[in-house]
């Protein structure tokens, strides 16, 4: 028997005057029998999200290092600062020997990194972006139909919030910066389980969303009456009443289930502190709501923090922080590298490859919320001692739904990190043709790692 | 002011020495690829191993918890200002009150006589690298080649310390600037002519160092790129000519001249006096030697003061006040006469330079001569804007509820028992 309703079906109705739209009750067929996709055909979504960690990786000032591995291409070897990436390493590539080309402007240390890496543009001053970061184009492109278009988490625990998401370049997003906030964020007010049998519409959503319509009914008269730059400012008015109205009605719609999403009990907030085994903890418990956040479709798209650029973090006990031992420590003559940058090194990787683990961990379809997903993680700085712009970190993690040839090790020579900020982009869907600009423009994703 | 009227005084005596002349025969131009302080490293590996120059290594990392009791902190004082969860500690600007340690918690980066010298351990060894300044073969180190008389008392004053000790290109400091240069940061280009037929062995050899507003490019290795184009910036400020000879394709001075450089440093003026060069053209067409001259030591001690005393101090594992008692006692140059105040030491910076096409400052050829561009130049510009705002050594927070200073009360009240306020 053919079904009169698909999934994108709403039952509409009137309150209080105003039109509202609800969602179907609940379906129980939502995929097909493959797992690989709803059962009229629409994929899993795929996800995407950004994962910085500052003072990068060690390398030494003879060329020596901690975490490129030797070989490239399908099979790298774990160096001993991926070690963390073990267990996932098939589903992350790496990428070394990438650069900012900073045409000129200086390197503005534990900025300029990740600055270019986002915009594609290296910046003028160290407050501010010289454009807007890609993950908003991403979240454009593919954030919709969630209650969050994205979402932005920092676990740092640093003295004031850390985000490196900016629409304008000039104010960045605001952080959930606890556990706790992070949870409520998802899972308080207006969070619907979509698998609960007693779901109905919010009425104080419904109440906004009346109020709004009604606001907007009277637009024709009122604009009818004002001069010309008055219309500009109410149609910029009113466009963004009807994006919150959109938002809102996604609270109308009755969600569609999701076989991985299990709401997670409320966490405890962790001691406040910046030392490395709180701020990974932080980065454990704010994985797994993010990875349920995904899995409930609550949205697409995050940002997530470990440390700054200027990371506070340190050993618990130890007098000095990791960003200054980055510069204080010398290279070690018998062993070739820093050995307590490395050490802390390894213990800042840790959380990535827990991260990763955790998204890996939620089963979805026919595969792991990792393999609909596509992480990019990347660091402010390539050798932490100097401030070194060139061989910066960076990885892509997670499948992108078959998108992505994971498990590789991409060498390049000085080539541009916006290469991989393309690539990135287009893995996932956004609709790039090119990215950056000077130097570090570039039409050339990596094809190597695009199926 | 004072550069004012030197760069005025300087111009003057530049137009007398370095006439309009015909094009000389031979024109050779490089681009610096890196430059440093010329500091021998005397260990055969490592960076802070011991070795001829410092017998016991490099200066070790101190005791700051012991460095803030000796000045009068109490333990618990002095440990909780070292701990990183202290929230009075940037991670970026350091710990304030490290400043406040000298007689009645004065200031010591901007007052460091109000602490007793702590003392810095110099070079001690006999090998070291730059030019005869002086004329006398009897003092000075001897250098890699086994010359007599190289006079560098920067390098027996700070050989030791951290930021500058360790292998060519190795130190941290050099790392450091050399790095930014390479990125973009400044570009200083160097044109050598001569009216002589044989370019290596010329009597009659003129040098410029130029800056160039066109930025380092590098190649697809990461290093710097060989024969790419540079045109002269016109610089108020960064010039330095030279009469020389060449002898076996080494450049040399021929007299002393007052020279301003880019400094590869946080004060980035090298303003050197009686500055003299010896430059050894190599067979690949690279050029590297030593500029030599005395420097003031003064704003060299403030520099350090202004790139945020704390952090300097314990990134670089030094006490500022130490580093201000050594350069005065081995300052060895007075600008008035032997028996002026000595306020220069003697210098040496190393400088690597690749082949490069210098161009005059508009392009439109080849430079064939050296002059002087000063004239021509814009009013030296302000530097750089950063991001914070170093006074007295420091980054005030001012968003923070407790500030640094004389009278800080240190310790919490919940952390504090009765000690506070001391």
């Amino acid at each position: 028997m053919s079904l009169r309703f698909n999934r994108r079906s709403l039952m509409r109705g009137l309150l209080g005057g105003a039109g509202v739209c609800v969602g179907l009750p609940a379906l129980d067929t939502f995929l097909n029998g493959n797992g690989t996709a709803y059962a009229e055909g629409a994929k899993l979504p795929t996800r995407f999200g950004t994962y910085f960690w500052g003072l990068g990786l060690t390398d030494t000032p003879t060329g020596g290092t901690r975490w490129v591995p030797k070989t490239t291409g399908a099979g790298y070897e774990i160096t001993p600062e991926l070690a963390s990436l073990k267990s996932v390493k098939d589903k992350v590539s790496v990428f070394s020997g990438f650069r900012v080309i900073g045409d000129g402007r200086p390197n503005l240390v534990h900025w300029s990194g990740h600055a270019s890496i986002l915009t594609g543009i290296a910046p003028a001053g160290s407050t501010k972006f010289d454009g807007p970061t890609f993950d908003t184009k991403i979240a454009d492109a593919i954030g919709g139909g969630t209650r969050f278009k994205v979402l932005d988490v920092d676990a740092s625990v640093s003295r004031k919030p850390v985000s490196y998401s900016t629409r304008t370049g000039n104010s960045f997003a605001t952080s959930e910066t606890t556990p706790l906030a992070l949870y409520e964020r998802i899972f308080g007010e207006g969070f619907q389980d979509p698998n609960s049998d007693n779901w109905k519409p919010d009425p104080s959503i419904m109440l906004r969303q009346s109020v709004l319509s009604a606001i907007t009914e009277q637009r024709q008269s009122l604009m009818a009456n004002v001069g010309k730059a008055d219309q500009v400012k109410l149609d910029q008015y009113f466009t963004s009443l009807r994006e919150m109205e959109n938002q809102l009605a996604i609270g109308l719609q009755k969600p569609e289930k999701c076989e991985a999403c299990v709401v997670p009990p409320p966490p405890k907030e962790p001691h406040r502190s910046a030392s490395v085994d709180v701020v990974n903890a932080n980065t454990k418990a704010m994985a797994k709501m993010l990875a349920m956040a995904m899995a409930c479709n609550q949205t697409k798209v995050f940002n997530f923090v470990h440390t700054a650029g200027s990371s506070e973090t340190y050993i618990a006990g130890d007098s000095k922080i990791y960003h200054q031992i980055t510069h204080d420590e010398p290279t070690d003559a018998k062993l070739g590298y820093q050995p307590m940058t490395s050490k802390i090194a390894g213990m800042v990787m840790q959380a990535f490859g827990d991260f990763l683990v955790e998204m890996d961990a939620i089963k979805e379809g026919d595969g792991t919320l990792l393999d609909h997903s596509l992480i990019m993680g990347f660091s402010d700085t390539g050798y932490a001692k100097i401030h070194a712009i060139e061989n910066i970190p960076m990885f892509l993690a997670g499948g992108a739904n078959g998108k992505h040839k994971a498990g590789q090790h991409i060498a390049a020579k000085g080539e541009s990190v916006t290469r991989i900020s393309l690539t990135a982009q287009q893995l996932v869907g956004a609709p790039v043709g090119e990215f950056g600009a000077g130097g570090m423009k570039t039409s050339r994703p990596i094809t190597e790692v695009m199926a | 002011m004072r550069y004012s009227t030197g760069t005025a005084i300087a111009a003057f005596v530049l137009a007398a020495a370095f006439p309009a002349a015909a094009s000389a025969e031979w024109t050779k131009t490089w681009v610096v690829e890196w430059n440093e302080p010329a500091m021998y490293y005397g260990a055969k590996s490592g960076v802070i191993d011991p070795g001829t120059d410092c017998p016991k290594g490099t200066n070790p990392d101190i005791d700051w918890v012991q460095i803030m009791v000796n000045a009068g902190y109490t333990r618990e004082e002095a440990t909780w200002l070292r701990n990183p969860a202290n929230p009075t500690r940037s991670p970026v600007h350091g710990q304030n009150q490290m400043a406040f340690r000298g007689k009645d918690r004065a200031n010591v980066y901007i007052n460091p006589t109000s602490t007793p010298d702590p003392g810095l351990t110099p070079v001690s060894g006999t090998t070291g690298e730059g030019v005869d300044l002086d004329g006398n073969t009897k003092n000075g180190f001897t250098g890699l080649g086994g010359e007599k008389g190289i006079d560098n008392n920067f390098y027996r004053t700070l050989g030791c310390w951290k930021t500058y000790r360790g292998p060519q290109r190795l130190s941290s400091g050099a790392l450091q600037f050399n790095d930014a240069m390479r990125n973009g940061s400044w570009t200083t280009v160097i044109v050598a002519t001569g009216k002589g037929a044989d370019p290596m062995n010329d009597k009659d050899v003129k040098v410029g160092f130029y800056m160039s507003a066109d930025k380092i490019v590098k190649d697809g290795n990461g290093g710097v790129a060989l024969d790419y184009t540079f045109r002269i910036k016109p610089d108020a400020k960064y010039e330095a000519l030279y009469t020389a000879r060449t002898q076996n394709g080494v450049i040399a001075s021929t007299a002393p001249s007052d020279v301003m450089l880019r400094d590869p440093s946080y004060s980035q003026d090298l303003d050197l006096l009686r500055a003299r060069i010896s430059l050894k053209m190599k067979p690949d067409g690279s050029l590297q030697g030593y500029v030599g001259g005395y420097r003031a030591w003064a704003p060299v001690y403030k520099g350090w003061v202004d790139a945020r005393g704390p952090v300097i101090e314990a990134l670089t594992w030094v006490q500022l006040p130490g580093v201000y008692y050594a350069l005065q006692r081995n300052a060895d140059f007075s600008p008035t006469g032997p028996a002026g105040e000595k306020t220069h030491i003697s210098y040496a910076m190393r400088v690597d330079a690749l082949p490069a096409f210098v161009m005059t400052p508009d392009g439109g050829k080849q430079v064939t001569e050296i002059a002087s561009y000063k004239a021509s130049a814009p009013p030296p510009s302000k530097p750089s804007a950063t991001t914070f705002t170093v006074i007295d050594g420091l980054v005030p927070d001012r968003n923070a509820k407790v500030q640094a200073g004389p009278t800080a009360i240190i310790l919490p009240p919940t952390v504090a028992p009765t000690s506070a306020g001391q």
